[in-house]
């Protein structure tokens, strides 16, 4: 298919149905390359699904994953050499110390070995302050250390999509602020992210765009001033378009009634 | 069903525990002061070493602790309640001692105080040496971390107990073959030079008992309350001692490991072509190294086989020896298989869906897991090929043909093995013993014994159908001629294609099922 080789994430009606449950119903949305794109929703609300539709583990019921143009589902191989995806909770080999562990992924995506990828891995390892826990497994590692190596091995081999669901979870203020820096910068040299996150902060200071899904379904998408425009609320903070757009039960009127005497 | 059977074996083996105390109460008198010291050194020592894991998870390990430790609950009433979780392991092994000191009462016609008395001092034994357990364990967890001592104690225990089991069984087959009698004045000489040993006052009392020795028991009985409260009171205090200074699950000595740890110079090639399959092949062998869980659950299921197949070698020099060696090297090799394949595609867990996002296909996987599996379990049965054939004085040709099916049995059992893994994986599974499921299983087996089945029945058409062309073969009604050897190498061959086809098959369908999967990887 040809995009004008500027999409680089496309999510083309995805649906995901769970026996009579459906997961994601008929999500679209494009990422152009440079693009960070927030994606945001409440708990169970198809976030993580839609991540793992579009990264080739999960199928879709129906509908289409495109990266770069290639369907994951029908031509997996140079379409997943394209991706790096980070999941919520990221798995790492407990028994194999970063390196190791860096040097198994950088093996699976077929890196040629040498000093170029050696100097790669130990400016990432420099990078996440990782370095000096050189002969440690990771299985005593912290979970921000997981973390860290977890976002290591996406970026030691420089993906051109980067799909990542809540990669500043368990970050300290420091590593959460490098990880900030670094996606900007990845994405100021063409690399397209989305981003699933539950920090609305961080999203607002981010992303160029966001995604808003709820109950499986896309209920906006834009810039922070689309997205304004949208819901009639001019000077409205993201955590607040969120709110409205995803309309529950005022969270006042919970607080009130928990703590009312009679309970 | 699980419930009836385990009912059934309990019956069996307390049953036979009793016949046998009892046998010895009525017949050997003299013995007894030995046999109930011996029997409850006997027990503290298997108590001491397979319990251990059960006291460390529960004592040291258990995420509850967490709990019960920031609740308001004193120390002490945590290890009261620990202690009595703990001492289950060893209760269920002590069952088979009760059942045995009762029958040596019934045998003696002991008082009836006797039986009471036995209970207690069974039951006191056990939390004497839980104590001990958590005694050791309180020292031990200022060096070693609690869950490498727990791993390392289970294998420790796995290994005793498959030892404890093939000893027992290949005891019992010698005394089946054997005309000569057991010799019990070595053994008898053991336990009188251990007496002495705190673990057999109990018996001594119990003994002082049945002897109408009042003295005597009340002495023994004494001196083994007086080592019980000592040791209970001190685990109680080191066991609050161990958990106020952060031991256990709180971390422990990591920091002292890591430093140990930190000098190593990483072993990865510097140069060359990257390889999924080398990768996959290099972090399956460090995780096996590494992980004495997965090793302490591996190396008691290998030594099973081995010893079976010491226990059945028997010399044989004639023809009918060639197909005993078969037999044995066809069983060795597909159990070495089934214990070291089949788990194979499960235990990468969670690291299954860093295969799937990679730019691999599952044909890429299950070849590296196959290769991996294949290496060792050659290198075993052929080794194992050598020895038997050197102690049934084999000839160079049956050997060379030996090795041959060696290599042929081991490439399809470990690929049938791979693939029944990849056909019903369970990664969500923390044992590897219990991750693959039910239709994995069955298919597993019935594709082994399909394939095992079809290579020895090519084998023998091979081997037959070379003598009858050579007009040597002593076939009983087929005559012996070229026309019909051609004819039972062309069966042998279709055979052989056969067995290969069974293999094909489980490798295209463990492929297709890895492909779809998505169960507990998309959770």
């Amino acid at each position: 298919m040809d995009n004008g080789g500027q999409i680089a994430v496309e999510a083309k009606s995805l649906v995901k149905r769970y026996g009579v449950l459906t997961a994601v119903d008929g999500v679209s949305f494009q990422i152009s390359r440079g693009e960070i794109v927030g994606f945001l929703g409440a708990n169970g609300a198809g976030k993580t699904t839609t991540l793992r539709m579009l990264c080739g583990l999960v199928s879709p019921t129906s509908g289409a994953a495109l990266i770069d143009g290639i369907d994951i589902f029908r031509e997996p191989l140079p379409a997943k050499a394209k991706l790096g995806y980070l999941d919520e909770e990221p798995f790492v080999h407990p028994h194999l110390t970063g390196r190791e562990f860096l040097n198994f992924i950088a093996d699976l995506y077929r890196m040629p070995r040498g000093p170029e990828r050696q100097q790669r891995m130990e400016r990432l390892l420099g990078l996440f302050e990782l370095a000096d826990r050189n002969g440690e497994l990771i299985g005593a590692y912290s979970h921000g250390m997981r973390q860290k190596i977890g976002l290591a091995s996406l970026l030691i081999r420089e993906p051109s999509v980067l799909l990542l669901d809540e990669p500043t979870n368990g970050l300290d203020p420091r590593s959460a602020r490098l990880v900030k820096d670094l996606l900007e910068e990845l994405a100021a040299r063409g690399t397209a992210v989305l981003l699933s996150t539950h920090i609305l902060e961080v999203a607002q200071a981010l992303c160029h765009r966001v995604a808003i899904i709820d109950h499986g379904k896309i209920v906006a998408t834009g810039t922070m001033e689309e997205l304004r425009a949208q819901t009639g609320s001019e000077k409205a903070s993201l955590e607040d378009l969120f709110l409205k757009l995803t309309a529950g039960p005022e969270s006042k009127e919970l607080i009130d009634r928990l703590l009312a005497p009679d309970l | 069903m699980l419930a009836g059977f385990l009912f059934l074996a309990a019956l069996f083996i307390g049953g036979g525990a009793f016949t046998v105390g009892a046998s010895a109460g009525r017949f050997l008198p003299s013995a007894r002061d030995i046999i109930l010291a011996g029997g409850f050194t006997a027990l503290s020592i298997m108590m001491l070493v397979v319990g251990f894991p059960t006291v460390i998870a529960t004592m040291f390990v258990g995420r509850d602790l967490l709990q019960l430790v920031v609740a308001p609950v004193r120390p002490v009433e945590i290890f009261l309640s620990r202690v009595l979780l703990a001492m289950t392991a060893n209760i269920f092994i002590s069952g088979i001692l009760l059942m045995a000191t009762l029958g040596v009462g019934v045998g003696s016609s002991a008082p009836l105080i006797f039986y009471p008395l036995a209970v207690l001092l069974l039951a006191l034994q056990v939390l004497v040496v839980t104590s001990l357990q958590t005694i050791l364990m309180s020292f031990v967890l200022r060096w070693v971390p609690a869950r490498l001592a727990r791993d390392v104690a289970a294998a420790v225990a796995g290994l005793a107990g498959a030892g404890f089991y093939l000893a027992w069984n290949l005891s019992l087959s010698q005394s089946f073959t054997s005309s000569s009698h057991p010799d019990l004045a070595n053994l008898t000489a053991v336990i009188e030079r251990a007496e002495w040993l705190p673990s057999a006052w109990p018996g001594h009392a119990l003994s002082g008992v049945i002897a109408g020795d009042p003295s005597s028991a009340v002495t023994w009985l004494v001196f083994t309350l007086a080592q019980a409260g000592v040791l209970i009171g001190v685990a109680a205090v080191m066991y609050e001692r161990t958990m106020l200074a952060g031991l256990g699950v709180f971390g422990g000595p990591q920091a002292l490991w890591k430093r140990s740890s930190a000098n190593k110079v990483p072993s990865v090639a510097k140069t060359g072509t990257a390889s999924p399959a080398r990768a996959i092949a290099r972090k399956d062998w460090l995780g096996y190294r590494r992980d004495i869980r997965r090793l302490s659950r591996l190396l008691p299921a290998l030594l099973f086989p081995v010893g079976y197949a010491v226990a059945f070698l028997r010399p044989a020099r004639d023809g009918r020896g060639f197909w005993t060696e078969v037999f044995l090297v066809g069983l060795i090799t597909m159990f070495l298989s089934s214990t070291l394949g089949t788990p194979s595609i499960p235990s990468e867990r969670r690291g299954f869906q860093l295969l799937r996002m990679a730019p691999l296909t599952m044909w890429q996987v299950l070849r590296a897991k196959v290769m991996l599996t294949l290496i060792p379990v050659v290198v075993f049965a052929l080794l194992f090929s050598v020895v038997i054939a050197a102690a049934t004085g084999s000839r160079i040709g049956q050997f060379v043909e030996l090795a041959v099916l060696v290599v042929w049995l081991c490439t399809g059992f470990v690929s049938i093995g791979v693939a029944a893994g990849g056909i019903d994986p369970h990664f969500e599974s923390a044992d590897d013993r219990r991750s693959v499921g039910v239709i994995g299983t069955l298919a597993g087996i019935a594709a082994a014994i399909g394939f095992g089945l079809l290579s020895v029945a090519a084998l023998a058409a091979f081997v037959y159908g070379i003598a009858a062309a050579q007009g040597t073969a002593r076939l009983i009604v087929v005559p012996s001629t070229p026309t019909v050897g051609v004819v039972m190498v062309g069966g042998g061959l279709l055979l052989a294609a056969g067995a290969g086809a069974v293999v094909v098959t489980m490798m295209v369908i463990a492929n297709s099922r890895l492909r779809r999967y998505e169960g507990a990887i998309a959770e």
